[in-house]
C-alpha cells in the first residue's frame, strides 16, 4: 500500500486492487490517504463551511438532529462522553454541509450512519470530501425525492441468489419476506448493523473500490453463506425476516469480500438487471 | 442463534406502530415485549417486529408488533407492513406540537392501506416530559373522539400505561374478532393454512409439534 501510495503518480489501479484483497486498507491511516485518492478527490480545494445559519436552516436539518442524537452506539464504548459529544457536534454539521452543498439531493435515516464512519476515521474535512463524491455517485440513487430507485436495487437480490441456489430463492419468494430485512444493509453500508468499526471500515475500503450495486452482491452472498439456516426457518415472512435481519457477530468478511466479489464477475449487473426489472413489474401490477 | 419456531397460540395479532421520528415507537416496542428502554436507542431503518403473548378470557393471543421508520420517505416501504394489520398504534410526542398535528396523514396512511376495521390506538407518548408538554390531552382526546380512535397517554420510559396500551389494543381486537367483524379476513381454524397466512389478517391455530 505505501508502495502504491508513493509511486509518482500515485498508482490508483493498485490502491484499488488493494482495497478489495485481504485485509484491505489495514489501518485507518493508510485511509486517510487512500480513500480520497480512489476517489479522485482534490483536498487542496476544499470549499469553505457554510455558516451556522445556513446549515440550521435547511429542511433536513431537524431529523438529522433526531438521527445524529439516536447514534451514541456508533462511538467506540471506551470513548469520553465530552469527546463524543463533540464527535456528534461536528456529524450534525458535516452531514448539513454536505447537504447544503448538494441542494438536489435529499437526506435519509441511515446517511448519518455513513457519515458518522468516515468522521471516526479521516475527521470533519476530509468526510466532506469524501461524502462530497459518494454522494454523487454509489449514494445517489438512495437521495432522491422518493426510494423508487433504492427499492429498485434491491430487486437484484433475489436473482442473484437464485442463480447460485434456485431453492434458496423459491424459498425466500414462498415465505414473501421481501428485500426490506437488507435495506439498512445497502444504504448504510453495513454501518448501522455491524458492531465492529473495524468490519465497517473493511468493507468501506471494499465498496469504495467497487460498483455501487457490490453492497447488494454482498448481501445476496451472506444469505448464501447461511443458507442452511435460512432454510431451516419456518417459511414464513416474520422468521425469515428476524433471521436474515439479524447477522451474526462472527461473519468471515474477508471471505465473503471474495466470494461476492465473484458473484460480482460471475453475474454482473448486466446479466440479473432484466430479472430485476421483471420483479418490478410483478410489484407493480400486484 | 436459534430460530424462533412456532408456538401454541389461539390467535395471532398482527399490530402496526407508526408516527414521525423520534416519538418513542421503538422503546414503546421493548418496553411492551422485553421490559426494556433505551435511552440510546438507534433510528428504526425499514422495520422490525417483536411478540408477546398475552392472555384475554381464556384465550392465548400472539401479538406481532411491527416497529417502523419514522421519516415520510420510507412511508412507502413501511406502508406494504400494514396488510393484515388488526391494529394500528399512532404514536406522537406530548412534548413536540408537531407530532400531534402529523397525526393526520398517518390515519390517511391507514386508511389508505390497511384493512377498514382496524383498530386504531392514539398514543401521546413521554408523559415524563411533563414540565415540557405541549399537546393537551383534552385536544388528543377530543380528537380521537371525533375519529374513532382510542386514546391513551404513556411513558416508554417510566412505564406509565404501555402495558395498559397493548392490552387495551389487543382486547379490542379481540372483541371484534369475536364479534366477527373482520368480515373479510381469513380465520384459520387448523394447521393447514396456506404458507402466505401471515398475509391473512388473523390467524386462529394451534401449531403442533409435526409443523
Amino acid at each position: 500500500i505505501l508502495k502504491a501510495l508513493a509511486s509518482n503518480p500515485i498508482n490508483v489501479e493498485m490502491l484499488r486492487q488493494l482495497s478489495i484483497s485481504r485485509g484491505g486498507l489495514v489501518s485507518n491511516e493508510l485511509r486517510q490517504k487512500a480513500w480520497p485518492l480512489l476517489l479522485n478527490i482534490d483536498i487542496d480545494n476544499i470549499p469553505p463551511k457554510p455558516n451556522e445559519e445556513e446549515l440550521h436552516s435547511h429542511k433536513d436539518y431537524g431529523q438529522v438532529v433526531l438521527d445524529v442524537n439516536r447514534s451514541v452506539k456508533r462511538f467506540p464504548p471506551g470513548m469520553l462522553e465530552e469527546v463524543r459529544l463533540s464527535y456528534q457536534d461536528q456529524l450534525i454539521d458535516c452531514i448539513m454541509w454536505i447537504l447544503v452543498n448538494n441542494m438536489d439531493l435529499h437526506y435519509y435515516q441511515g446517511f448519518h450512519d455513513v457519515v458518522v464512519t468516515f468522521l471516526l476515521v479521516v475527521g470533519e474535512r476530509l468526510t466532506f470530501c469524501i461524502m462530497n463524491k459518494l454522494v454523487q455517485n454509489h449514494f445517489r440513487d438512495f437521495m432522491d425525492k422518493t426510494m423508487d430507485k433504492t427499492n429498485f436495487m434491491l430487486n437484484y437480490l433475489l436473482p442473484i441468489i437464485g442463480k447460485v441456489n434456485p431453492k434458496l430463492r423459491k424459498f425466500l419468494e414462498k415465505s414473501e419476506v421481501g428485500m426490506i430485512f437488507c435495506l439498512s444493509w445497502l444504504i448504510t453500508w453495513y454501518g448501522h448493523v455491524l458492531k465492529d468499526l473495524k468490519d465497517i471500515v473493511r468493507l468501506y475500503d471494499f465498496f469504495i473500490a467497487c460498483h455501487p450495486l457490490m453492497p447488494i452482491y454482498l448481501a445476496a452472498d451472506i444469505v448464501l453463506y447461511r443458507q442452511i439456516e435460512v432454510m431451516c426457518c419456518v417459511c414464513e415472512m416474520p422468521y425469515v425476516h428476524r433471521f436474515l435481519s439479524q447477522l451474526p457477530d462472527d461473519l468471515p468478511f474477508e471471505q465473503l469480500i471474495i466470494s461476492s466479489g465473484d458473484l460480482f464477475l460471475q453475474y454482473p449487473p448486466s446479466v440479473i438487471k432484466h430479472e430485476a426489472e421483471m420483479i418490478r413489474e410483478k410489484l407493480v401490477l400486484f | 442463534m436459534s430460530f424462533q419456531g412456532p408456538e401454541e397460540y389461539d390467535y395471532l395479532f398482527k399490530i402496526v406502530l407508526i408516527g414521525d421520528s423520534g416519538v418513542g415507537k421503538s422503546n414503546l416496542l421493548s418496553r411492551f415485549t422485553r421490559n426494556e428502554f433505551n435511552l440510546e436507542s438507534k433510528s428504526t431503518i425499514g422495520v422490525e417486529f417483536a411478540t408477546r403473548s398475552i392472555v384475554v378470557e381464556g384465550k392465548k393471543l400472539k401479538a406481532q408488533i411491527w416497529d417502523t421508520a419514522g421519516q415520510e420517505r420510507f412511508r412507502a416501504i413501511t406502508s406494504a407492513y400494514y396488510r393484515g394489520a388488526v391494529g394500528a398504534m399512532l404514536v406522537y410526542d406530548i412534548a413536540k406540537h408537531a407530532t400531534f398535528e402529523n397525526i393526520d396523514r398517518w390515519l390517511k396512511e391507514l386508511r389508505d392501506h390497511a384493512d377498514d376495521n382496524i383498530v386504531v390506538l392514539l398514543v401521546g407518548n413521554k408523559t415524563d416530559l411533563r414540565h415540557l408538554r405541549a399537546v393537551m390531552s383534552e385536544d388528543a382526546a377530543e380528537y380521537a373522539d371525533r375519529n374513532n380512535l382510542i386514546f391513551i397517554e404513556t411513558s416508554a420510559l417510566d412505564s406509565t400505561n404501555v402495558e395498559h396500551a397493548f392490552q387495551q389494543c389487543l382486547n379490542e381486537v379481540y372483541k371484534r374478532v369475536a364479534d366477527r367483524h373482520f368480515s373479510n379476513v381469513n380465520i384459520g381454524q387448523t394447521t393447514a393454512l396456506p404458507t402466505t397466512n401471515l398475509q391473512s389478517t388473523i390467524l386462529e391455530k394451534k401449531f403442533c409439534c409435526n409443523s
